[in-house]
């Protein structure tokens, strides 16, 4: 035989080895009853020597079932938010128009736009002989003296409505994409719920946060010049400590210090800080003792945390911020998010960081608000929690980052920023949602379909396993082996990067299933063409694999081209299907042209081989 | 030299495809047309899955166990289409999300009668109606109303409300309520103790959900597809001839219409597991197109002279065993499936059945010939052109002759 031989033999032993390798968490969690199999007896059932336990395969909805989550979206919430930008659109429009106006606020709870200005027929008159404004606002009247009420109408709002349900199952499809789950189930019901279904039953928690992050990311410029909120400190006790080191726990009403600001103008200050130790205790505070103090059009106040502690033992408390009420550049201007270390010389370097990327637009208004705020400190708010808020010491435009509180472990630094990232990426939801059901359900296509389709299934791998070697007698049994091979392969490749296996993965399995025989079929054939044609049998079996080496390459090349695109721009099933049919392609392209090669050359090594094909 | 085996179709077979080429393509054309128009919603329509129309959810529990594959049967033989059962929550709480494709029991003329019937009584500002949503009406009014009011002037109207739900009204001095009438939960209820009472089934709640896969989906699945009939083109062109990707094309599609024809024709449910079907039924048409395209790029550099129709009859007789073979062996692992198949599963192997039977057709009637025809295009087209360039010439001669 020659030296290349037994290099392609080892290369398939190597390879038939390692499938099998792989594929020994998948027995062992295949081996366990259905209702065992998603839980720590299978962690412990995969012995120490195979592959990390998670890389099994999976099966979808439609086999296996899954977790059902039930989310409703806050519509309402999305319907005020839309009416306070509506309220500054209005106040930036009146501008543009020359209309003297003294103020925009949102009143009625939430629901109207009122105007103050001397002349409100005036400012009436302008916003609804604007064709934009006329068409989907209205004035409800009602309004006091001196001012003005605009409403959306009825069937704007209906459709807003809609619209949020529709843009919260979108951002929703998007992360769980991203997070790497194949095949969920998604679809919007009525009363404003989106019902997901994820296959398996791994991690519900992270399922539950990972969906039911809002990722509203916003960026408000801390008022440090303000000194409003030192009047709380006639109202609440001091806290005992220093910024530095508050002795914990904290008085239940909640306790002021201050915090040593740096100013723009070069001078610095000692604002007024209130900490609680509890988020819902500090918001209690925030509502009764603090926002009585604030004009609401000019100032919020931001919650953060901070810590307490040396080492791995802190203690986490919350702390107010004094922000401008504007929101100045939202997450909707993130064009990109990872995770990244942060290189800054300060106490974080070297820990986890969700950098980002500004699209354009994004990082123009970014170079605005940052050329004009130098030196202040800049909030970074997710979800209502103020991230950060470091000094502005540059300009920053298109790229930027986000430092998380410190006090984790690594590991959960890692997660965290990671989990940021990708719900910036996927996108903020139009309005929060919460979870109103969490329930675990069986498979879609219900337990005796599943079970009859497996047998079906393994009866007619067997008749075409048993066709080909009546068929092709000894040749067939080739073929067999690198059938038998070939779904080994693809089985093991699939339960390395966890593929979900569904219904139309399997009829994507059974494609390639189908064009690995028939690699196998044009090889005998061509093989007894060249037979028919007075060569001798080893003769016969080069020449035919040479030939029928380009004809497989084409025709798998072809669909896997289209395999490649169904991968990268489908999603849902047809992603699915793309997976299987990618990876069982290249598999049968591996086991007809290498490995029935090389036993095919074993059996004719002499020129006086016989053959039966 | 040993060679006692046997071929299914004999190796020097020479049945003349082409020249049936113009029957085939005449037919395969008629009832490609006749599936698309069957298919069209006005016409016939494909019988759409709750995959993409969305459908009704019920929530059942029952008091003791129950076989899914009994409830599945009772639910359909109440009328609903396919029913997909799936046990919700643990399995000792003995209850099941049913899912049926959608039915809307209110019509736009109901609505129609209701809302005028429900204005005479109370000052209605708007009331709205989407199917999709299910049987639910939307009302608006601009003045003081309360939800006993609006049961009792919509059930005057004649149809019964199971629930009337206040809706937050963001305009100040209207009043929004959301009516939810009777019909399926109480069928379903009825139907069920009738069938199973002796597990007293209780139906928690019926919903209206929307398909998993919504227009944007679709819309994606459909551009995936287009860029991947793309690709294909430029892939073929590259690796054999431009004149060959139009027959890939149109035998992919030809052989897609022909699966699709399969719900069309039985009016089974038009799922996602379908689409995964006429992908697959795809895949085949491409492979199998390639491989005869294979063996006529090998003639035509091995047989110089000789006509392309020859050339591509002589192609398709050489590997005509193999494709007979590849199809045969796919169609035998198909069995199982059909016979102990049920529901989804056996529609999904009769429809690749289908598309394997066309996929092979197809590329002997349908990608083949189209080859000859776009050669004999061109041909022509040369010729003309020759014909022009040549009566051009000619003209200054005849001007000098004059």
């Amino acid at each position: 035989m020659e030296r290349s031989w037994y290099w392609r033999v080892a290369l398939v032993v190597a390879v038939a080895i390692l499938s099998i390798y792989q594929l020994v968490p998948s027995w062992f969690y295949f081996k366990l009853p259905p209702d065992q199999r998603n839980t720590e007896a299978y962690d412990t059932s995969v012995p120490g020597w195979a592959p990390d336990a998670k890389h099994h395969l999976n099966l979808g909805l439609d086999l296996q079932g899954g977790i059902l989550l039930s989310m409703g979206v806050d519509v309402d919430r999305a319907v005020k938010t839309k009416v306070a930008r509506r309220a500054d659109e209005i106040g930036e429009f009146l501008k543009g128009k020359n209309v003297a106006f003294t103020g925009t606020q949102v009143v009625g709870g939430g629901a109207q736009v009122e105007v103050t200005a001397a002349n409100p027929g005036e400012v009436k008159d302008a916003v609804l002989g604007s064709t934009g404004y006329s068409e989907e606002m209205y004035s409800p009247g009602g309004a006091p003296e001196g001012a003005v009420r605009f409403a959306f109408k009825d069937a704007v709002l209906r459709d807003f409505r809609e619209k949020a349900v529709k843009q919260a199952e979108k951002v929703i499809r998007n992360r769980v994409d991203k997070w790497g789950v194949t095949e969920p189930d998604i679809k919007t019901k009525a009363n404003n719920q989106i019902q997901v279904q994820l296959p398996g039953f791994k991690d519900p928690e992270k399922a539950k946060e990972l969906l039911g992050r809002t990722a509203q990311l916003e960026f408000k410029i801390a008022d440090d010049e303000n000194p409003v909120l030192d009047q709380v400190r006639t109202q609440l006790p001091q806290c005992q400590g220093d910024r530095q080191g508050l002795s914990l726990p904290l008085p239940e009403s909640g306790c002021w210090t201050v915090e040593p600001v740096e100013l723009p103008n070069g001078g610095s200050r000692a604002a007024t800080m209130v900490a609680a130790n509890t988020r819902t205790e500090l918001e209690k505070v925030i509502e009764e003792k603090l926002n009585p103090l604030l004009d609401p059009q000019k100032n919020v106040v931001g919650i953060g945390e901070g810590q307490v502690g040396q080492g791995p033992i802190k203690t986490t408390y919350y702390r107010t911020y004094l922000l401008r009420a504007k929101t100045e550049l939202t997450g909707d201007y993130i064009a990109d998010a990872a995770v990244a270390i942060d290189q800054s010389d300060t106490l974080q370097r070297g820990r986890p960081v969700v950098s980002f990327k500004m699209s354009p637009e994004g990082a123009r208004l970014m170079d605005k608000l940052t050329s004009e705020n130098m030196r202040r400190r800049m909030a970074t708010v997710l979800d209502d929690k103020v991230e950060t808020a470091p000094y502005i010491q540059g300009r920053i435009s298109s790229n930027g980052q986000i430092t998380l509180g410190s006090g984790r472990n690594q590991q959960d630094m890692f997660d965290e920023a990671n989990g940021i990232a990708l719900v910036l990426k996927a996108g903020a939801l139009p309005a929060p949602v919460t979870i109103t059901e969490e329930r675990t359900v069986g498979a879609t296509l219900g337990p005796e379909l599943v079970r009859k389709g497996t047998l079906a299934a393994l009866v007619g791998l067997a008749l075409v396993v048993v066709f080909m070697v009546v068929y092709y007698r000894g040749t067939g049994l080739v073929a067999d082996v690198a059938l038998a091979l070939n779904g080994l392969l693809v089985l093991a490749v699939m339960s390395m990067i966890g593929t979900t296996l569904t219904l139309p993965g399997i009829a994507g399995f059974v494609l390639t299933l189908g064009m690995a025989v028939d690699a196998n079929v044009l090889i005998n054939e061509r093989i007894r063409e060249e037979m028919r044609a007075g060569r001798n049998v080893r003769q016969s079996v080069q020449l035919g694999y040479d030939r029928v080496f380009w004809t497989i390459v084409d025709s798998h090349v072809t669909t896997l081209v289209a395999g490649v695109v169904l991968f990268q721009y489908g999603s849902g099933p047809i992603r699915g299907f793309a997976v299987t049919l990618i990876i069982g392609l290249v598999a049968s392209m591996f086991t007809s042209i290498v490995v029935t090669r090389v036993i095919m050359e074993y059996f004719t090594r002499h020129d006086t081989a016989r053959l039966s094909v | 030299m040993q060679f006692k085996t046997f071929d299914i179709i004999p190796h020097d077979t020479k049945f003349d495809f082409v020249g049936k080429r113009h029957i085939a393509v005449a037919l395969s054309l008629v009832v490609n047309l006749a599936i698309i128009l069957w298919s069209l919603p006005f016409v016939h329509g494909l019988n759409m899955g709750v995959d993409f129309a969305g459908g009704t959810e019920m929530e059942v529990q029952f008091g003791k166990a129950v076989d899914p594959a009994d409830i599945r049967k009772t639910v359909e033989d109440l009328g609903f289409k396919g029913a997909s059962v799936q046990t919700y929550g643990a399995e000792a709480e003995h209850t099941f999300l049913i899912r049926v494709e959608r039915i809307s029991l209110l019509t736009e003329a109901d609505v129609a009668r209701v809302a005028d019937a429900v204005k005479t009584k109370l000052p209605v500002a708007g009331f709205a109606f989407n199917p999709e949503f299910g049987d639910k009406i939307d009302f608006q009014f601009s003045g003081a109303v309360d939800a006993a009011a609006v049961r009792a002037a919509v059930e005057a109207a004649g149809v019964k409300v199971r629930d009337v739900r206040e809706e937050q009204g963001l305009t100040a001095g209207t009043r929004s309520y959301a009516v939810i009438t009777q019909g399926i939960q109480e069928n379903v209820q009825a139907g069920l103790k009738d069938h199973l009472g002796d597990a007293q089934p209780n139906v928690r709640r019926v919903e209206y959900v929307g398909p998993a896969a919504g227009r944007e989906l679709q819309a994606q699945g459909l551009k995936a597809i287009l860029y991947a009939i793309g690709l294909i083109v430029v892939y073929i062109g590259l690796r054999f001839d431009f004149r060959f990707s139009p027959g890939v094309v149109i035998a992919m599609l030809h052989d897609a219409i022909m699966t699709m024809g399969y719900f069309t024709i039985t009016g089974r449910e038009f799922n996602l597991t379908s689409i995964a079907v006429i992908l697959t039924v795809v895949g085949y048409s491409v492979n199998d197109t390639v491989v005869i395209y294979d063996r006529i790029r090998e003639n035509q550099a091995k047989l110089r002279g000789r006509s392309l129709s020859d050339i591509v009859n002589l192609s398709i007789n050489e590997v005509l065993g193999r494709t007979f073979l590849t199809s045969f062996a796919t169609a035998l692992s198909l069995i199982g499936l059909l016979v102990y198949g049920v529901g989804t599963i056996f529609d999904f192997s009769m429809a690749m059945l289908f598309g394997i039977v066309s996929g092979t057709y197809s590329t002997w009637f349908i990608a083949a010939p189209m080859t000859i025809w776009l050669e004999e295009r061109a041909e022509k087209k040369r010729a003309k052109a020759k014909g022009a360039a040549g009566s051009a010439a000619a003209q200054p001669q005849a001007r000098t002759a004059k």
